[in-house]
Formats: structure tokens, C-alpha cells, sequence
């Protein structure tokens, strides 16, 4: 009792001053904003000011290569098999590797498929056997430590053109015919970059172009200058399904061919992927079930809230 | 004809369906000579039926004149009119369409330009970038009738 009273004297003197206060307050309060505001808006200048000048000293984008150095980004093709539930086309890839044994084997190896991987997925065993003994290899050394020839066997590697780089050069104007085996991952645009490699060769080259002596013109390979020269041309190849040979198909056909060969795995790669989507999503619904078993008896549990007899004092 | 006809027939969006749109203009498709391949069935635009219109009629013709030469000309002429591209057709198609007009027109213009210009000491200039951009029209315009029309 006697602190409130203390208190209430005390409030009382306060509000005498604060009224004061106030009333010469109010006639600066109209200068007040600024001057609260003025760190504050001085630092969001200074932050503003600052990102505008990194903007300035790096934000644009420094383009030291001209579009031809780049080249023409290749257009994207509605390739089927790269959808998530599709596979390749074997009659697709069966196509494309006849276009690349007639066609690009002459220059560019494929030295990492071996004919046992094209059984099942190209070839029938048949086929790719006989194939293989179309080659010769290297024999183990025999006793004389000589090292003979024999026929390919299914085990061995596809052929290649050249015996090794130099040779590749040499044959070439000095410019090296790369390994195919996995040139839809090493390309930036993969299958649409190499479709329109294929096909991009322009009838005439555009007007005041300069290409270089024993190079050709085409858009999509950076600089232009490309040392091979146009090979697609219709009917170059004969299909034995009698798919009408175009240079479109061709290209097309050898470009899923070439997808295959850098991503044989493809196919089961997306089953497993399905059996991963169908397993989880197996357990996340058994693991639903099972929360609600094991949480059952919480969840119906009633928590009742009985208040204690006080015995007889209660009516007090 | 089988359960991937099925599937086409529930997706209207599916390629199968898409092919019929962009069919190309020469194309006399027939249902019986489609395969039961789901999709990428497609005709290729110079399909077989225009060219043996013209068979027919250069054999006629043929028959007039006699001769061997003129059989190995008609084989000659044959295989260049059998078989188009129609990467190329699709693509000319493209660069003449209403979309790309801007890009062609800019080419042409420089086009001009370059060739005329070859006298004068004025500094190189090239129409690559100008072809860039027309080539990316027709190529972005062309790839889905393309695929349509490719197996």
C-alpha cells in the first residue's frame, strides 16, 4: 500500500514534465523524419551506389568472341529416345551403324565399342561374329614369341581406320579425326550439335565468308572451318529396311547410333530409374501406413481432465 | 493395331498425331503403307507416289522418242527427283515463311551489300552473322516437321 502510493506521487510528477516535453516537441516533430532517417537512407545510398558500380566495373558481360568464333548453337531436335520413358530405336540404331561402318569408318574410330556390346542391341550374334572375323588382330606371342594374326572374335574391339594419331594426320591435311565412341557426351549439344554438323553444310558459303585453304564452311562448328567436308548426301547408303536414305535420315539414324555408342547403358538407366520412382514410392506409402498404425493409440487417446475433490470444504 | 496405337490415340499431343499437321504438301499418305510403329511413322514428303506420277509420264514420253540415251537421262533425272531432303525442303519453306522474313530481308540486304561493295577500299565485311541468324530461324522453324516427317 504505501509503495503504490509512492508510485502514483511519482506518475503524477512525470506527466507534469513529460506535458512539457511534448509541447516543445511538437513544434520540431515536422524536422524529426529526416534526421532519424538520414543513417539510414545515407547507407542504403551508399549500398545502392556500391552495387551499381560493381555493375559497372563487372556486371555486362565481357564477349571477346564474335559469333562465327562461337558458331550457330544448334537448334534442338525432338530426339525420342532422349524422353525419360523412351528407349532407342534399335531399328534406329541398326540404321546408324550401317551408316557409320560405310560412311564415317573410312576416317573415325570407334575404339571403345567391341562387337559384343552391338549383339542384342544392333546385331544378332550371327552377324556381329561374322563382322568380327572380317578383321584381323593381334595373336597373344607364341612360342616363338612371334606375334601372328587371326580373325576378330566377338571380344574385340572395332577397327580402327588409322593406326594411330600421326597416321590419322598425316592422311587427313594434318587435322585429326576424333574417336566417336563417346562424341554425343564430349560435344556441347550432344546429339542436336552433331545432327546439325552433319547436316549444316551450306550449299554456298555466305557472302564475304573467308575459309581457309582445306578447311569447309559450316555454321556450327566454332570458327567455321571445319577440315571434314560434307559426306551425308542422299542415297549415299542403302537401308535394308528400305527407309528412304536421305542425308536428314542418315544423319539422324548415325547420331542415335553415336548416343548409343557414348551411353549403351541408356535403357537400363531409365528402367532402374522407373524401378528406383516405383520402390520409394512403394515404401513412402508403407511408411505412411505404419506411422498411422504406431501413432493410433496417441492419436485416439483421450486426456480427461477430472478436477480434484476437495472433500468437503468444497462449498467454501 | 496394337497397344502403341492405343497410347497414340489417348495423346493427341503425341508425334504420331503431330506428323499429320506438318505433313508435307507433296505427301499422299496411305493408311495401309504406315507400319504399326507407334511413333516417328511418318512419310518423308517426296514419298514414293509423286515421283510415279512423273515415271509414268516420262515413260510416255520415253516411248515417243525411243533410244537408249534418252532411258539413261530419265534414270539419271530419276534418282536426283526420287529423293529431296526434306531437311532442305522444310528449311526453304521456313526461310520463305512470314517468321523469318526480318532475318532473310537483313541477309539479302547484306548480301548485297558484300558483293556490291568489292571494289571499293571499304573494310572486310562478311555475312556470316547474318546468315547465322537465318539459318537458326529456319532450322528453329523446320526441326519439328522434320522429325514429323523423319522414320
Amino acid at each position: 500500500m504505501l509503495a503504490r502510493s509512492r508510485l502514483f506521487v511519482g506518475a503524477v510528477r512525470n506527466a507534469a514534465v513529460n506535458t512539457t516535453k511534448r509541447a516543445a516537441s511538437t513544434s520540431a516533430e515536422a524536422a524529426s523524419p529526416f534526421k532519424l532517417n538520414a543513417a539510414g537512407t545515407a547507407a542504403t545510398a551508399v549500398a545502392m551506389g556500391s552495387m551499381a558500380w560493381y555493375y559497372h566495373l563487372y556486371g555486362p558481360e565481357l564477349h571477346a568472341m564474335t559469333p562465327v568464333e562461337e558458331g550457330l548453337h544448334p537448334t534442338k531436335y525432338p530426339w525420342v529416345h532422349a524422353q525419360y520413358t523412351k528407349t532407342f530405336d534399335h531399328q534406329a540404331l541398326r540404321r546408324g551403324f550401317q551408316v557409320y561402318r560405310e560412311v564415317c569408318a573410312s576416317c573415325h574410330s570407334l575404339s571403345r565399342i567391341p562387337y559384343r556390346s552391338l549383339v542384342g542391341t544392333v546385331l544378332t550374334v550371327d552377324e556381329a561374329k561374322a563382322m568380327a572375323e572380317e578383321n584381323e588382330y593381334d595373336t597373344e606371342p607364341n612360342d616363338e614369341g612371334e606375334i601372328e594374326k587371326r580373325p576378330g572374335k566377338l571380344s574385340d574391339y572395332l577397327p580402327s581406320p588409322y593406326k594411330n594419331d600421326e597416321a590419322a594426320r598425316a592422311a587427313n591435311n594434318g587435322a585429326l579425326p576424333p574417336d566417336l565412341s563417346l562424341m554425343v557426351k564430349a560435344r556441347h549439344g550432344g546429339c542436336d550439335y552433331i545432327f546439325s554438323l552433319l547436316t549444316g553444310y551450306p550449299e554456298e558459303t555466305p557472302a564475304g565468308a573467308v575459309v581457309p585453304e582445306g578447311l569447309n564452311f559450316n555454321p556450327y562448328f566454332p570458327g567455321t572451318g571445319i577440315a571434314m567436308a560434307r559426306v551425308l548426301y542422299n542415297e549415299l547408303v542403302e537401308y535394308e529396311d528400305e527407309t528412304p536414305a536421305t542425308t536428314s535420315q542418315m544423319a539422324k539414324d548415325v547420331v542415335e547410333f553415336l548416343n548409343w555408342s557414348a551411353e549403351p547403358e541408356m535403357d537400363q538407366r531409365k528402367k532402374m530409374g522407373m524401378k528406383v520412382l516405383v520402390i520409394t514410392s512403394a515404401l513412402f506409402a508403407l511408411s505412411v501406413w505404419v506411422k498411422r498404425y504406431k501413432w493410433s493409440p496417441v492419436k485416439t487417446r483421450k486426456v480427461v481432465y477430472a478436477q480434484p475433490q476437495m472433500g468437503g470444504r468444497r462449498g467454501h | 493395331m496394337g497397344f502403341f496405337d492405343i497410347v497414340a490415340a489417348a495423346m493427341p499431343w503425341s508425334e504420331s498425331e503431330a506428323e499429320a499437321v506438318s505433313g508435307g504438301s507433296s505427301t499422299v499418305s496411305t493408311p495401309a503403307n504406315s507400319g504399326g510403329k507407334g511413333e516417328g511413322e511418318a512419310k518423308d514428303p517426296s514419298g514414293p507416289t509423286p515421283d510415279d506420277k512423273d515415271e509414268g509420264g516420262d515413260e510416255g514420253e520415253e516411248k515417243e522418242d525411243g533410244g537408249e540415251k534418252e532411258e539413261e537421262e530419265e534414270e539419271e533425272e530419276e534418282e536426283e527427283e526420287e529423293l529431296v531432303d526434306p531437311k532442305e525442303t522444310f528449311e526453304e519453306e521456313c526461310k520463305e515463311s512470314k517468321a523469318c522474313a526480318p532475318v532473310k530481308h537483313h541477309f539479302e540486304e547484306c548480301v548485297e551489300r558484300v558483293t556490291g561493295n568489292t571494289d571499293s577500299k571499304a573494310p572486310h565485311e562478311d555475312c556470316v552473322e547474318e546468315f547465322f541468324h537465318l539459318a537458326h530461324c529456319a532450322n528453329q522453324c523446320a526441326a519439328p516437321k522434320l522429325w514429323a516427317a523423319l522414320k
